[in-house]
């Protein structure tokens, strides 16, 4: 059994600056692929190390199985771990690289033959890799080798830092999927690290997000996207990203480019509550309905009580099945980014009218972030 | 679903910490250690300071004498002395080390900016011409110094000082110049910049530091070199390691002397290795550390 | 719509490539004074000694210097002295050197973790390759090792050493001692450069990998290391084996000849004895031997020179 366990784990590096991880409570399952996911600075790498044991504790525990490991060095908390730049041992080959802990753990020379090739096997890297040192290595093989040399050591838990930032984007997705594939073969609880919300969303059981020390979020990447807890999370999930407008209060709802979005009386209360005159808005793009001039929509689906707002398009990104307006709403002038269902004919100039329902609109307390009334 | 949106302050009371305790006592343990061997190791350097302020008669005891009476004695003696001796130094030292730059800078960029065709060889020839033995030519350097009127000259010193720092110039300073980004070069060359503009406006400004370090270096090796000055100069060009030959008499006691001259003698160098410690590497690999 | 046939891939005239003559002369006209000036200064002082070799020229007598083939060189060959110097340069040297070696290891690997005062340390410890050679030796000489006022006497007291003459009884040691002394900084600062360069997730990499202080260091950190105690050896040793200050300073040779190595022999050659053709010929023998070793010298510090700019 190996779940890992932060409990209330922190790491402060100077006496009075902020926590670099703060009061961490975070469970994860035996054979879940966690992802740990957040911009830089934000303590994701800080938390993995001290999973590792290669950054003390300054508060809390940290718990592998149903172990205590806070103070256990890291040699002896069966872990294995992929570094970002891979820190492969530059002087030894493949074999040797990939057969190094079990030296240092004393197995057999021919032990460590058989499973280094297993290893190798698994991942793809052939035999003839094997003797030559990481130096004569691609970047994607390099990564690979990393990855084996974690396998091997049939870990309870894997750890990775951002294992893919230094492959280029199409060996990424390859790899991406290939080391899901891998996990959820193996069965071994994973814990992964990334700045990329792409990444996290399409590898992870659970994604954690973290912001400025804190746990902002933890939930399965469709409850994060469906729904985000506070303004960081709706922002930092999803791309493009969820539009984020701060508007006034108005009589029943909010105020945006000339119309009032009518907002539900759970978020009308709790913004009276909170004495507030404005919030922010979050709308996501493809929740802003492309209509044609007459009001009726040019995709499909069933749109009752959906209000319109008018903008005019300042740029047009075409990917090919879809494409992405840039429009300056009217009125209030705030600037969206629309996701359309297939082709539209439209250019920079032109008026576009969308369709929002009410109830793909969330509020966002402006000072806090907090979601109004989840 | 778990959701923190007010920071939680760290449970106060900080459980025990035996790894840590373990931590920093080993890191004391640590350096205790380095201290006691930094020290053990600077403690002839430290004898010879304290031995420089001694009157003679406390220089010589049984047992060697810590506490003392210090005095400046022996300084002013070796002051009154080292006139002639000091000039000597300081001119050869700063004319062959400007040489030295004079003639290397070019030399370095013809060996790394704009290579020719067989720098590899020019580069092993300066680096041979250090490892000949100098004292193998000594005999017949005499004789060709003699007969040149070079004998006891300070040119003579200055000369040979400069042939002698000179490949080790070239391979630090081309080390330096082959940090220089190739894409300010070009920029430079698409601005119209020529062969000395080049050297001049992008170069030499971006190698500035790097050919401080080099001038260092050739100084602490010309300063402290004995064998020629020893066997080509006798008293018009003699140099301070022959101040420093010249304070050991015949008779008499003399540690306190010997000791203040070795002090003043040896102040220049160590206040610019001192100085420039990471430079030190560089130049003593040739370039091949940065 | 047209029909996009095949296209026959255009013929591509090569220009015969090169430098121009010009532009050749530009890149070696600013190598040549500092070549020419080397060559001459250099290369002169060795032909003149070529020439005195074959020579019999004698600084004592009148008689001009007139030739007399290579009956010199057999006078050098058949010199139990100038073997027993060269055996001794070699062994100075090689011990020097290593001794060094192991030491600078040592001192590097004390001063690449923190603790306080780490830079005082550091200084302290390059502080004795920087004190004049000449006064270095000196210093040992005399206020260090004076069989009735020096410290060593005093400070080995404890262990029952009384009133060594080191320079006496001890004679080569004590130059050995000196010349590491001072080259033991240097071959510090080499090997402190070489664990600095370390990438710091390796040694992470190895942590997590279950190896110790010493695993790592025998597994990774040695075989990091290898080029720069490379380095470190062949320049020590280009260094050591010309010392001179140390000898003439502490022994000047003796007692007897036991402390005479290479360099100080030809020095007594040339001031003591009046042979110029002898010495000349000594000295060819000693730039011919320098060549054979230097050749392979040469050969590995080409291949250690381009560990820094590949890069592991």
């Amino acid at each position: 059994m190996a779940q890992v366990k932060f409990v209330s784990a922190s790491r402060v590096y100077a006496k009075n600056a902020p926590p670099a991880v703060s009061a961490l409570d975070l469970d994860v399952k035996d054979g879940e692929f966690m992802v740990l996911v957040g911009p830089s600075g934000s303590g994701k790498t800080t938390a993995l190390r001290m999973l590792a044991g290669l950054e003390p504790l300054d508060g809390g525990r940290v718990e592998i199985g149903d172990r205590d490991v806070t103070f256990v060095p890291p040699k002896d908390r069966d872990i294995a771990m992929v570094f970002q730049n891979y820190a492969l041992y530059p002087q030894k080959t493949v074999a040797e690289n990939m057969g190094f802990a079990l030296k240092m753990a004393g197995v057999h020379k021919d032990e460590r033959a058989r499973r280094v090739r297993e290893a190798a096997r698994l991942l793809d890297l052939d035999d003839q890799l094997l003797n030559r040192k990481p130096k004569a290595l691609s970047g994607g093989q390099r990564q690979r080798v990393a990855m084996g040399r974690a396998i091997v050591r049939e870990p309870k838990v894997f750890l990775m830092d951002e294992p893919l930032s230094n492959l280029d984007a199409k060996l990424r997705v390859q790899t991406r999927s290939q080391i899901a594939e891998l996990q959820r073969r193996l069965e071994i609880t994973t814990v992964y690290v990334t700045h990329d919300q792409v990444e996290a969303m399409t590898m992870g059981h659970r994604v954690a997000v973290l912001a400025g020390g804190l746990l902002q979020q933890v939930d399965t990447p469709r409850h994060l996207y469906d729904n985000p807890v506070n303004q960081f999370v709706a922002g930092f999930i999803g791309s493009p990203a969820m539009n984020l407008q701060t508007v006034p209060l108005a009589e029943g709802g909010a105020r945006i480019a000339g119309t009032t979005l009518p907002l539900p009386p759970a978020v009308r209360t709790a913004a009276s509550r909170a004495d507030l005159k404005e919030l922010v808005l979050g709308i996501r793009p493809e929740h802003l309905h492309v209509a044609n001039g007459s009001g009726e929509l040019t995709g499909s689906g069933n749109l009752a009580g959906s209000r319109e707002l008018t903008g005019e398009v300042l740029l047009i990104e075409e990917l090919g099945a879809d494409a992405l307006l840039h429009v300056r709403l009217a009125e209030s002038g705030n600037l969206v980014v629309a996701r359309t269902e297939g082709r539209v004919s439209l250019s920079p100039g032109q008026k576009v009218t969308f369709r929002v329902r009410p109830e793909d609109v969330f509020a966002f307390h402006p000072v806090t972030g907090a979601r109004l009334a989840g | 679903m778990t959701a923190t949106a007010v920071p939680v302050r760290p449970l106060k009371g900080r459980e025990p910490r035996p790894q840590r305790f373990r931590e920093m006592s080993s890191q004391v343990g640590w350096g205790v250690l380095a201290w006691v061997v930094g020290i053990a190791f600077f403690l002839p350097v430290l004898w010879m300071v304290l031995t420089a302020f001694k009157p003679e008669s406390a220089a010589q005891t049984w047992p060697p004498k810590f506490t003392f009476s210090p005095t400046l004695a022996e300084f002013r003696l070796v002051f009154s002395g080292w006139g002639p001796f000091v000039t000597h130094s300081v001119i050869a030292t700063a004319v062959s080390t400007l040489l030295v730059l004079l003639l290397g800078v070019p030399a370095s960029y013809a060996l790394s900016v704009h290579p020719v065709k067989n720098w590899r060889d020019g580069l092993f020839f300066f680096i041979s011409t250090k490892m000949l033995p100098i004292v193998a030519a000594i005999g017949p350097l005499y004789v060709i110094a003699l007969k040149t009127h070079l004998l006891d000259s300070i040119w003579l010193l200055i000369i040979l000082y400069t042939a002698m720092n000179l490949p080790l110039a070239i391979w630090m300073i081309r080390s330096f110049m082959l940090e220089v980004p190739k894409e300010l070069l070009e920029a430079a060359r698409l601005d119209g910049a020529g062969r000395i503009r080049e050297i001049s406006g992008v170069i030499l400004p971006i190698i500035s530091p790097g050919l401080v370090s080099t001038a260092l270096i050739c100084v602490i090796f010309a300063w402290n070199e004995l064998f020629l000055a020893l066997n080509l100069t006798v008293t018009n060009a003699a140099t301070m390691p022959m101040f420093l030959i010249s304070s050991v008499p015949q008779e008499g006691l003399y540690l306190a002397h010997l000791s203040a001259a070795a002090v003043v003698a040896s102040i220049p160098v160590i206040l610019v290795g001192w100085i420039a410690q990471r430079s030190l590497v560089r130049g003593l690999s040739m370039g091949a550390i940065k | 719509m047209t029909v996009i046939e095949g296209v026959a891939p255009p013929k591509v005239e090569v220009r015969p490539r090169g430098v121009s003559r010009r532009e050749k002369w530009q890149r070696r006209l600013p190598l040549l004074p500092a070549l020419i000036y080397t060559i001459v200064v250099t290369q002169i002082p060795f032909v003149v000694t070529l020439w005195y070799s074959f020579q019999s020229y004698f600084w004592n007598t009148p008689a001009p210097a007139h030739f007399n083939g290579v009956s010199n060189y057999k006078t050098v060959f058949t010199n139990a002295a100038f073997r027993s110097a060269l055996v001794r340069s070699v062994v100075m040297t090689a011990t020097a050197v290593i001794v060094a070696m192991l030491l600078g290891v040592a001192f590097a690997v004390l001063l690449d973790r923190k603790f306080l005062g780490r830079g005082v340390v550091r200084t302290l410890i390059i502080t004795p390759f920087l004190v004049m050679p000449v006064a270095a030796a000196l210093v040992w000489a005399g206020p260090m090792l004076d069989p009735n006022f020096g410290l060593l006497n005093y400070l080995l007291q404890p262990f029952g050493v009384h009133h060594v003459a080191w320079l006496s009884t001890h004679a080569l040691s004590s130059v050995i001692v000196v010349m590491i002394w001072q080259w033991t900084p240097f071959m510090t600062l080499i090997i402190l450069a070489g664990l600095q360069s370390q990438p710091a997730d390796t040694l992470e990499a190895a942590k997590v990998d279950g190896a110790g202080a010493l695993a790592t260091f025998r597994e990774l950190t040695l075989p990091h290391l290898r080029p720069y105690i490379e380095l470190g050896v062949l320049l020590g040793s280009i260094y050591l084996v010309n010392v001179f200050d140390a000898v003439k300073a502490m022994t000047q040779g003796g007692p007897g000849t036991s402390t005479t190595n290479l360099p100080y022999y030809l020095y007594q050659q040339v001031n003591n004895a009046f042979d110029i053709g002898d010495a000349a010929a000594t000295g060819v023998v000693t730039v011919i031997l320098t060549i054979i070793v230097a050749t392979f010298a040469l050969r590995m510090f080409a291949r250690v020179f381009q560990f820094e700019e590949g890069g592991v």
